[in-house]
């Protein structure tokens, strides 16, 4: 039971909570040493205390006193509510939900401690758990709306669409008269309830209650865009209406593709029937002269002579225009090879008879469209399906002699160097163009990110603090991160782990991972918010998508990035302590003398660093003092700003399992998550496991290289297994592995046979190839000489032949009889460029 | 090939999050955090607007939502946007809208595109919710925004405000009526008389507990606190005071 107080610290108590309440922290906390000077076991008093502390930015304390609380008074619920809000700060919320969960003990009727409850319930998806809660919830204010919602959202997304529609139909009962029109939280009410009606799949149902109830819905485009789904959905017999649903969203916005294609299916007309689908684009052509789409779709559709007319008339009209995102608009047509041709025919013939071109007429106009046909095929020849680098390169350099402040232009420069294998070259045009504009953070967003890509990172830092806030804590860097800019970090981390500067590479992947628990826990506010919003589709939408939040690409980049690097780490735990320097040539590597050295070094050098930052840190400490802090928030200091606490892992493969887990649950098509959870678990001896990426990669793409290399090596390590593998284990993976690489199948067959059938892709050769020095380790030189000859193919890429030059460090090989031929193939390259 | 499609509707396109955060931080200087993005998809779901270029060979289309293309899981590249909102403290005492940020990739520009993001959120603000009119803030040297907002779509110079941006530049601040295009509601209101006329018969038992509805709704709403938030406030702005426990 509570301790008693008497009557005046009684009521100095109810002004802690006041205090707290109203955020005085300072006077709650004052309060409160008042009242625990003459009660100093009041566990209360103690709890209040210990929560303002907590708000103020003290966990520990806070942490420390609410025990002692508890241990004060066990049989509060006061106690055990505060206890659980400081786990809930700390984001332990499975100890959280306990606390409460005793709390309620001690107190079933709190609403204050249920609405906590409940809210942790929705973070971490105790559906069950959530009903219960919500279920007394609304048992104790049934005449509140939001209780009603919320019991019906806890049973949707639990799964019981039936429990859900009804907990709603029976408030909508309870109501006298409808809602006027302007109350949203019932127009919201009334389409969260169709969904889930559409949810069952009766879209009949769902139809016919829209159609009632629609018409009164305040969000027009939903209802218009829910009804013509439902319509199309249903099939034949609903064609008509599904037609006429369609034409409608289309008069609002003739901007959507997938509109038309409603439009289209509404109306049956077949794909191959291209006369009918460009009338029907043309009719809408009319109907909005301004738009794009209906005049940029056909060209996907129609062939031959048709597409070159229309295709004509649209580079015409938008070149004349001089609408600089007409190649963007267009490429993606070039996988058909004949349009790409048509394209190339055109453009190239708008330039040979141009009038501006033959007799340098001062025309404007002629000028201009001169000038955009000339971007054009710049962009056009330096498109992977249709480049030839110096007609890309003549090409710009001719726009941009017509037009030598034109950032786009330049821009375009700088990417043709870049698929010249030219980094360097790319990151000085790139430069040029953004001093061309340096008001405008789109091109300097570009300068930037081509630093990066040619490993500058400090220039590009530089280049991204033109329009950061600066005096953020951790300055420009520092804002990158509060602003939550991935894709500079992300980049920046790549870069570092290109570099082999292991601590700073994982410091910026870490910081990106952190962005998405943000993320995650970001919906939180939520859960409250928005039941008092009303807008429960837009939040339930919002529930599904957190829980698939590391599905985007942006997470799949970060962490195939992480999960390289750890495993980097483990194979040369030396790189801990800083890049090692590689041997150009010379098949011994680095001798064990070497090596110290070398290490020594880095390790010198990780000192360096370390003083200089620390020294900073100390100065900053001392300057911190003196000034005051002006938002009166404590910012605080990093740490490990190098990333050399990370770097130290005793367990690099046990922190990859952190990036991995996602990827593999939620990216589990992207055959890179397979083939890197192999490396990850192979190297952890999780055979099973390992052996289930491989069939899941397999089933991917059978003939993937990176898998081939894989599949030899399993062979291999099940044969000679580092320690014995258990033999109910061996059981199943090699059942599992046998349907993958037969253990009958003789290895070096296997490998050749995947070598001659795979000849055209230098990616494929150079797989097999490390198989066959895998196998032999006396085919080498034969090896390296195949590696050597795959540079004769007109068909390899500068990014195909890239990688060769690890593959070549990796067996100590003869890097530099394979640089000096690419750089012949490529003599504007950069990249074979040995140091 | 670029499509123009709701944010946080139907369906909802809500997993283009952080990359509308990444074309905005990309463009411009006034950046946001991932959360309040979210507050405006969560709070005025009817009125922000995706660019999304379609991927190679389109859309899958399934059969179920979205059976004419479906875009989630997909991850189309987004190549600008329209985050817009209600202004919740409206100085005039009118309710009206406003344009938080609009963008467009440089390599996607004079498609139209902006001028389609804009207009989808007018009459978005103008029928769910009666928006007077929509505001917003251009850079006095933006002379391309300007063309776009006055010329094409109509907007007036309400003022100049002075050394409004960061770096000291001055905006404009412009304004579009959107009387124009509300919903007639006293219609609407009819036909629910109409409505109700027609299933009079089904009175039920359920008036009670509406009472005791109206009632509780009340309290309830005395309770709420304003709630604010953006760049300077802060996260933890978004939680109410009376969310602490007492």
């Amino acid at each position: 039971m509570p301790q008693p107080l008497n009557p005046k610290d009684q009521s100095l108590f109810r002004q802690v909570v006041r205090n707290f309440e109203l955020k005085q922290y300072k006077k709650g906390i004052k309060t409160a040493d008042q009242v625990l000077r003459k009660n100093p076991k009041h566990g209360d008093t103690q709890a209040m205390k210990a929560l303002i502390m907590s708000n103020m930015g003290q966990s520990e304390e806070a942490f420390t006193l609410a025990k002692e609380a508890l241990r004060n008074d066990m049989k509060s619920h006061i106690t055990w509510h505060v206890y659980g809000l400081l786990y809930r700060q700390e984001k332990n919320y499975e100890e959280a939900i306990k606390a409460y969960r005793f709390a309620l003990r001690l107190e079933p009727e709190s609403a204050p401690i249920q609405r906590d409850l409940a809210l942790l319930q929705m973070q971490m998806r105790d559906f069950q758990g959530y009903i219960q809660t919500r279920t007394a919830m609304l048992q104790a204010r049934p005449g509140v709306r939001q209780n009603w919602t919320a019991l019906a959202i806890a049973h949707h997304l639990s799964g019981d669409l039936e429990e859900a529609e009804k907990v709603l139909t029976t408030f909508e009962d309870t109501l006298k008269g409808t809602p006027p029109v302007s109350d949203m939280e019932n127009s919201e009410a009334i389409l969260y309830k169709n969904t889930i009606i559409a949810e069952t799949g009766n879209l009949e149902r769902a139809l016919e209650h829209l159609e009632k109830v629609g018409y009164r819905c305040t969000d027009v485009l939903a209802v218009m865009e829910m009804k013509a789904d439902y319509l199309l959905r249903l099939g034949p017999d609903r064609k008509a209406e599904a037609e006429e649903a369609y034409t409608a969203l289309l008069e609002r916005n003739p901007e959507n593709s997938i509109y038309y294609n409603g439009l289209i299916q509404a109306k049956g007309i077949a794909e191959s029937d291209h006369k009918a689908l460009k009338a029907l684009y043309d009719e809408w052509v009319e109907k909005n002269p301004r738009g794009d789409a209906a005049r940029r779709i056909p060209l996907d559709i129609l062939e031959g002579e048709d597409f070159k007319q229309a295709a004509d008339i649209y580079l015409q009209r938008m070149l004349k225009k001089g609408v600089p995102s007409l190649f963007a608009n267009i490429k993606s047509l070039y996988t058909h090879p004949a349009k790409r041709d048509i394209v190339q025919e055109l453009v190239e013939g708008y330039v040979s008879s141009s009038p501006a071109q033959a007799n340098g007429s001062d025309d404007a106009k002629e000028k201009e469209f001169l000038e955009s046909s000339y971007y054009f095929l710049a962009q056009h020849y330096n498109y992977h399906l249709s480049r030839n680098m110096s007609k890309a390169m003549e090409n710009v350099d001719k726009a941009i002699e017509l037009s030598p402040k034109a950032v786009e232009y330049q821009m375009t420069k700088a990417r043709i160097w870049k698929h010249y294998g030219n980094p360097v070259k790319a990151a000085q045009e790139m430069e040029k163009a953004r001093l061309l504009d340096e008001k405008d953070r789109h091109i300097n967003t570009k300068a930037a990110k081509y630093r990066l890509r040619n490993n500058e990172n400090e220039k590009a830092l530089e280049n991204m603090s033109k329009f950061t806030r600066n005096e953020t804590v951790g300055g420009a860097m520092g804002d990158l991160h509060e602003m939550q800019c991935l894709w500079y970090i992300t980049e920046d981390g790549e870069a570092y782990l290109r570099q082999k500067k292991l601590a700073l590479a994982l410091k910026r992947l870490h910081a990106v991972y952190n962005i998405f628990d943000t993320w995650q826990e970001d919906q939180f506010d939520f859960h409250s918010f928005s039941l008092r919003k009303g807008m429960i589709r837009a939040y339930v939408d919002m529930v599904r998508w957190e829980d698939r939040l590391r599905e985007h690409p942006f997470y799949t980049r970060m962490a195939t990035s992480a999960i390289k690097a750890y495993i980097l780490l483990h194979d040369q735990p030396e790189l801990a302590h800083g890049p090692m320097p590689t041997v150009v040539n010379g098949a011994d590597g680095l001798t064990d003398e070497e090596k110290k050295k070398a290490l020594k070094k880095a390790k010198k050098e990780q000192q360096r660093l370390e003083k200089i930052e620390s020294d900073k840190r100390e100065a900053r400490k001392a300057a911190a003092a003196n000034a005051k802090s002006i938002d009166g928030e404590v910012k605080k200091e990093d740490p490990d700003p190098f990333g050399n606490t990370l770097v130290q892992t005793k367990d690099p493969l046990n922190e990859a399992m952190k990036f991995l887990t996602p990827l593999l649950s939620l990216s589990s098509q992207n055959i890179e998550s397979q083939t890197l959870g192999f490396e990850v678990y192979l190297r952890r001896n999780k055979h099973i496991l390992a052996v289930k990426c491989l069939s899941a990669a397999h089933a991917i793409d059978p003939s993937n290289p990176t898998l081939h290399l894989q599949l030899l090596q399993f062979r291999k390590a099940l044969d000679k297994p580092a320690e014995p593998l258990d033999p109910k284990v061996a059981e199943v993976v090699e059942a599992e592995f046998e349907k993958l690489l037969p253990k009958s199948q003789k290895l070096e067959e296997f490998n050749e046979s995947f070598l001659s059938a795979n000849k055209g892709s230098a990616t494929h050769v150079q797989a097999a190839l490390s198989g066959r020095i895998f196998l032999n380790a006396d085919s080498k030189a034969q090896c390296e000489q195949d590696l050597l000859a795959t540079l004769d193919s007109s068909d390899i890429t500068i990014d195909e032949a890239v990688p060769a030059l690890d593959l070549l460090t990796k067996w100590g090989g003869d890097k530099a009889a394979y640089a000096e031929k690419a750089k012949q193939k490529w003599p504007e390259s950069s990249v074979f460029q040995l140091n | 090939m670029v499509d123009i499609v709701p944010l946080s509707s139907y369906p909802s396109y809500i997993d283009l999050l952080p990359s509308i955060q990444t074309c905005n931080i990309t463009n411009l200087p006034e950046n946001y955090f991932l959360k309040y993005y979210l507050y405006h998809a969560l709070t005025w779901p009817q009125l922000s607007f995706v660019a999304i270029v379609r991927p190679k060979g389109g859309y899958k289309a399934g059969t179920g939502r979205g059976a004419a293309g479906d875009v989630s899981g997909q991850y189309p590249k987004v190549v600008g946007y329209v985050l817009a909102k209600m202004e919740e403290e409206p100085t005039d005492g009118k309710q009206h809208g406003h344009i938080t940020s609009l963008s467009v990739m440089r390599t996607h520009r004079r498609l139209g595109i902006a001028e389609r993001l804009m207009r989808m959120s007018q009459r978005a603000m103008a029928e769910s919710h009666r928006a007077n009119y929509v505001s917003l803030h251009v850079r006095v040297s933006n002379t391309a925004a300007l063309r776009l907002y006055r010329d094409t779509l109509g907007f007036e110079v309400e003022k100049v405000e002075d050394k409004y941006y960061a770096d000291g530049e001055n905006a404009y601040a412009m304004r579009l009526d959107l009387t124009g295009q509300w919903m007639d509601w006293k219609a609407i209101e009819a036909r629910d008389r109409e409505n109700e006329k027609n299933d009079d018969d089904a009175q039920d038992e359920g008036e009670e507990v509406g009472e005791l509805g109206k009632k509780d709704d009340a309290k309830d709403q005395e309770r709420m606190v304003k709630v604010k938030i953006g760049r300077a406030l802060g996260v933890g702005d978004l939680v109410e005071k009376n969310e602490s426990q007492q």
